[in-house]
């Protein structure tokens, strides 16, 4: 199980701590998801061989306007393992949703984003997983924390429907805001969601990850056909 | 009033928990209660938390690490754990928690998932970002100080 954090300058602590935290509450890896105009400098195989943590480059695209967020996007597509948009309005939600670089819609019913069954059928048309963001609930109170229930339960609801695809997250944003995998399913479990669909969505970055390294990896030519043993260098 | 005999006690399990902050944090035990029980309120509303009754019964907080036992009914520890994930910040710091395991009774709950001590945190002088700050640290985890806030980081990245 993977999970999808910020890290310095983005949030308070470096990848490295955060590693390290993932690895005590028992996650098999992070995914470094910071904003495009905050960026973290990390050594990724460094902090692995030290924390037996697997950490994937990430990226996470903020812009006002779909048309701005479509140059980033072409920038850092081949450069990085996963790439979500930073959702939370309907143009950066219908953006992302739409094309098929992008790997993740993060938070698409924050602020005043809202997800429809015409969203939630591209998605799935075009591969991109919708997050379940558990951030607010874990750590907002009252009517605000009312309101991203409600909002998940919705999402859960027309992304359960279609089938599409989709991961979870605690949002952590510093190494004090992890949660472990149990704690999430059993805070799922209050919120009406199975233990095992918490489970899936925790999985999903992970089989992300390995989708996306596999097509960045030199061996890969096109879907169903790689550079094999017997070819030789010319 | 007389015990009651031991059928109709309620049954309890114990959650070990390890709690961790910034090193100038100063948590006491009822300022962790309260928020437990705020906490169990909020996320499983009366019923819920009267059911869950999460009582402190341990608890040890110190140079930002601490440890704690908590009372849980039997067959809520689910919901327990839940309530427990939702505690954000306590007296205004943030705190990360995680459970370490569940027992049957106090002291195999202290001992099997509480027993080691960490290590006794040391403050030294790195360069970190270009600029010399103090860090507080302990088991590999640096926490660093700079102006008005800290920095989670790790040996790694102090060079």
């Amino acid at each position: 199980m993977y999970e999808g954090v910020h890290a310095r300058p983005d949030g308070e602590s470096t990848v490295a701590r955060l590693a390290k935290t993932a690895a005590e509450y028992g996650f098999d890896g992070v995914v470094v998801r910071n904003h495009d105009d905050s960026r973290s400098e990390f050594d990724a195989d460094e902090i692995t061989a030290e924390y037996g943590v697997d950490v994937v480059e990430g990226i996470e695209v903020r812009a006002d306007a779909p048309e701005q967020a479509s140059g980033s996007v072409g920038n850092y597509r081949s450069s990085t393992t996963i790439l979500a948009v930073h959702g939370g309005t309907n143009a950066m939600n219908r953006f992302a949703v739409e094309n098929e670089k992008v790997d993740v819609l993060a938070h698409p019913m924050a602020g005043s984003g809202d997800i429809n069954h015409v969203l939630v059928k591209a998605a799935l048309k075009n591969g991109v997983r919708l997050e379940f963001n558990l951030g607010d609930v874990l750590r907002e109170s009252g009517g605000r924390r009312v309101r991203t229930i409600q909002s998940l339960r919705k999402l859960r609801e027309i992304v359960d429907y279609y089938g599409a695809p989709y991961v979870v997250s605690a949002d952590p944003r510093s190494h004090l805001e992890f949660r472990g995998p149990r704690e999430l399913r059993a805070l799922g479990d209050q919120l009406g969601i199975s233990p095992e669909w918490i489970e899936t969505g925790l999985e999903e970055w992970k089989e992300l990850a390995e989708r996306n390294r596999e097509i960045q990896s030199d061996s890969f030519i096109e879907p169903g056909v790689k550079r094999g043993r017997y070819e030789e260098e010319s | 009033m007389k015990h009651l005999p031991k059928h109709l006690r309620p049954r309890w399990r114990y959650l070990a928990a390890e709690l961790e902050s910034w090193p100038d944090a100063a948590i006491d035990r009822r300022a962790f209660q309260r928020e437990l029980w705020y906490a169990g309120q909020n996320l499983l509303g009366d019923p819920g938390s009267a059911d869950a009754d999460l009582s402190v019964v341990r608890f040890d907080f110190g140079d930002g690490t601490g440890k704690t036992v908590i009372k849980v009914r039997h067959g809520e520890t689910e919901s327990a754990r839940a309530a427990l994930a939702c505690i954000d910040r306590i007296d205004g710091s943030p705190v990360g928690i995680r459970v370490a395991g569940i027992s049957g009774t106090i002291r195999a709950a202290e001992e099997k998932f509480l027993g080691k001590r960490g290590q006794v945190p040391s403050e030294r002088n790195v360069v970190f970002e270009n600029a010399e700050r103090v860090a507080v640290g302990r088991n590999g985890s640096a926490d660093i100080r700079l102006d008005d806030a800290f920095v989670g980081a790790t040996d790694l990245d102090l060079v």
